[in-house]
């Protein structure tokens, strides 16, 4: 959407976040040092390598195959990876830069292939597409997840478009409801005897993170009564094998704290899991529902709803619409990128200090 | 100073125009630096002939930096010869070139070291992409001539260099100074390219004629206005040098005018 002027990531940093899930082993950006570095950093602590061959000013006028060649000759010698995935970047694209034929002549004995994107192609998923476009092409997802993964990047675009971040022009970073406010709702309801559904929506790695309310709330049902029915995209046989590690991750987690979760999807059907999460509800009944990660994806949300997301501009898209009891768990994705257990939300541990207070 | 850019297709004869006034000014005591804008480098050829030496942009590239004494050449009559160079054909992007090179030589105060009285630029139109439009914008050329015959797709280049003069106008860049005629010798050229003038605000500042004597002076390496300046062409230069300083802003500044 051309009107949306808050920052945003764009397609070279969609490819980045793809090649992680992919588990490539170095990502070369073919830009200029710096481009996607706050991405890069977080990346790099997911354990993917990322470079990038520092385009100056005269490889934009002559061309830039030559940093190119000797990044990758840099990058075989340092990190002898098994796959490489060549990222294009503005800079490069703009001047037409043949990366498969520099990768050719820099002729490393490895599986490296070129994503061919840059930042000005629109929806940032574009860049995804074409990253899993790419792989399925050097072989390093099979034909048939790449098609699945591509459908499901678009309906995360249609999502963002409907109802989320890329819905309006700008929004504004917002504070919502304090946790403290939210932690006394959830205790409340519970310690009444109430029924409580608690539903996530994750994206990804950002699970290990929400999970964390289904540890919360069930501490705090064990603890003070009422009912509670639990929802999550957690399907550990969906997906890349690094996103299935997550589910599996988390799921062994709850299971310990005997929490088995309804599940709604896989970790990467974030942008459809909606209907399913809100079946599974509705049959429930619950008086209170949470819905934590991405809440738009759930369908007609109402606002004596209670949810949690990362972002602070989310925030405030769900409190213009009336939203009122949203609340943000900020900076979750640093959080998150290289970490095999559940994180505790803020949210979170406010009910645990509140049950300690209560004795 | 004079701010001057010549602008035209690829072959049209720029150089050879470009060339020839600056050697046609200089002869009148003026101090002219023709800087050449397209990446073949060949502009100054007919001024500095074998001295030459290396182009802003590849010297930029292997040192990081430009050294003036290492890009400008002293040339006929004191002309200072630069050339811009650029990619090899297929490669990288010649207009960003053109920007960074401008950028390198205001960097290292050009027309305060060696203030000459008119800036020449020698640019190829066939592209008007920002880089190549560079000369027309942010104030470093103030008038702009067209060199074209009565050939369709120079009248056409023509056409959109106009055009590109025309959106920066009102940002207070250059204007167009007019038409430079250089005959190939087309059925009524006059007044295909006159008509083809008006249509664009502007007039023929002056016709030069096809002459065999261009292409003997060149092959020896010279301007006509050098090898044979008692010859009716080198006349025709010279005139041509007379009308373009008549019809361009002497103005204040550094490489961009104030
Ligand atoms: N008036 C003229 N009469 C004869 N030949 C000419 C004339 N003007 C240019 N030429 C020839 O045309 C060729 C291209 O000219 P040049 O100035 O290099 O074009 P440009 O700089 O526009 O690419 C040169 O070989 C030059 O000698
Ligand atoms: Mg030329």
């Amino acid at each position: 959407m051309r009107d949306t002027i808050h920052p945003r990531p764009n397609p070279i940093i969609a490819a980045l976040y793809t090649v992680r899930d992919l588990e490539v082993d170095v990502a070369v950006i073919h830009g200029p040092a710096g481009c996607g570095f706050m991405a890069s950093r977080m990346i790099e602590d997911a354990g993917v390598r990322v470079v990038t061959t520092s385009m100056r000013d005269s490889d934009l006028i002559f061309g830039a195959s030559e940093p190119l060649i000797s990044t990758l000759r840099k990058v075989k010698e340092k990190f002898d990876p098994k796959t490489v995935a060549v990222i294009g970047s503005c800079a490069s694209m703009i001047i037409g830069e043949d990366m498969e034929a520099a990768i050719g002549r820099a002729d490393i004995s490895c599986n490296v292939f070129p994503i061919d994107c840059h930042g000005c192609m629109g929806d940032n998923t574009r860049g995804a597409i074409r990253a899993m476009e790419a792989a399925a092409k050097a072989g390093i997802v099979p034909r048939e997840e790449a098609e699945r993964q591509k459908s499901l990047f678009k309906a995360a675009t249609r999502m963002e478009k409907d109802v989320g971040m890329a819905s309006r022009d700008y929004l504004k970073p917002a504070k919502g409801a304090t946790k403290h406010g939210i932690a006394k709702r959830i205790i409340k309801a519970l310690k009444n005897g109430k029924k409580v559904a608690v539903v996530m929506v994750g994206k990804k790695e950002l699970a290990y993170r929400f999970a964390d309310i289904f540890l919360a709330v069930e501490e705090a049902r064990s603890k003070l009564g009422g009912e509670t029915l639990y929802v999550g995209n957690l399907n550990p046989d969906l997906g890349l094998p690094r996103i299935r590690r997550y589910a599996k991750d988390i799921l062994a987690e709850l299971g310990e704290a005997g929490i088995s979760p309804k599940i709604s999807g896989g970790l990467d059907e974030y942008p459809l899991c909606g209907a399913k999460s809100k079946e599974l509800v509705d049959e429930f009944g619950p008086d209170l529902l949470v819905v934590a990660g991405i809440p738009h994806a759930y369908p007609e949300l109402s606002p004596d709803n209670v949810l949690i997301t990362d972002q602070p501009r989310q925030l405030a898209n769900y409190l213009d619409s009336g939203l009122g009891l949203a609340v943000g768990e900020i900076s979750s994705h640093a959080l998150v990128m290289n970490v095999r257990s559940i994180v505790p939300l803020e949210t979170g541990d406010t009910i645990r200090e509140m049950l300690a207070e209560a004795g | 100073m004079r701010r001057i850019a010549i602008y035209g297709k690829g072959g049209i004869g720029k150089s050879t125009v470009s060339a020839n006034v600056t050697a046609a000014m200089a002869d009148m005591g003026l101090t002219v630096m023709q800087v050449g804008c397209d990446p073949k480098s060949d502009s100054t050829k007919l001024l500095a002939k074998g001295g030459r030496k290396e182009t802003v942009l590849n010297y930029l590239r292997d040192n990081g930096t430009v050294d003036l004494d290492g890009v400008i050449t002293r040339g006929y009559g004191g002309s200072l010869c630069v050339e811009c160079g650029g990619p090899k054909p297929g490669t990288g992007c010649a207009g960003r070139g053109i920007i960074a090179a401008f950028e390198a030589l205001e960097d290292h105060d050009v027309i305060g070291e060696h203030s000459p009285d008119v800036i020449l630029y020698d640019v190829l139109g066939d592209v008007v992409c920002g880089g190549f439009a560079m000369p027309i914008r942010n104030g470093y050329a103030r008038d702009v001539f067209i060199v074209t015959s009565g050939e369709m797709m120079a009248l056409y280049a023509a056409s959109n260099i106009a055009e590109a003069v025309d959106n920066y106008a009102a940002d207070g860049y250059a204007r167009l100074g007019g038409i430079i005629l250089n005959a190939r010798d087309v059925e009524s050229e006059d007044e295909i390219v006159a008509k083809a003038a008006a249509e664009m605000g502007t007039g023929v500042v002056m016709r030069i004629d096809r002459d065999p004597i261009v292409q003997e002076c060149e092959n020896r390496g010279v301007t006509v206005v050098e090898g044979a300046p008692d010859s009716r062409q080198a006349g025709l230069y010279r005139k041509l040098a007379e009308r373009i300083l008549e019809l361009s802003e002497d103005s204040e500044g550094g490489m961009r005018g104030t």
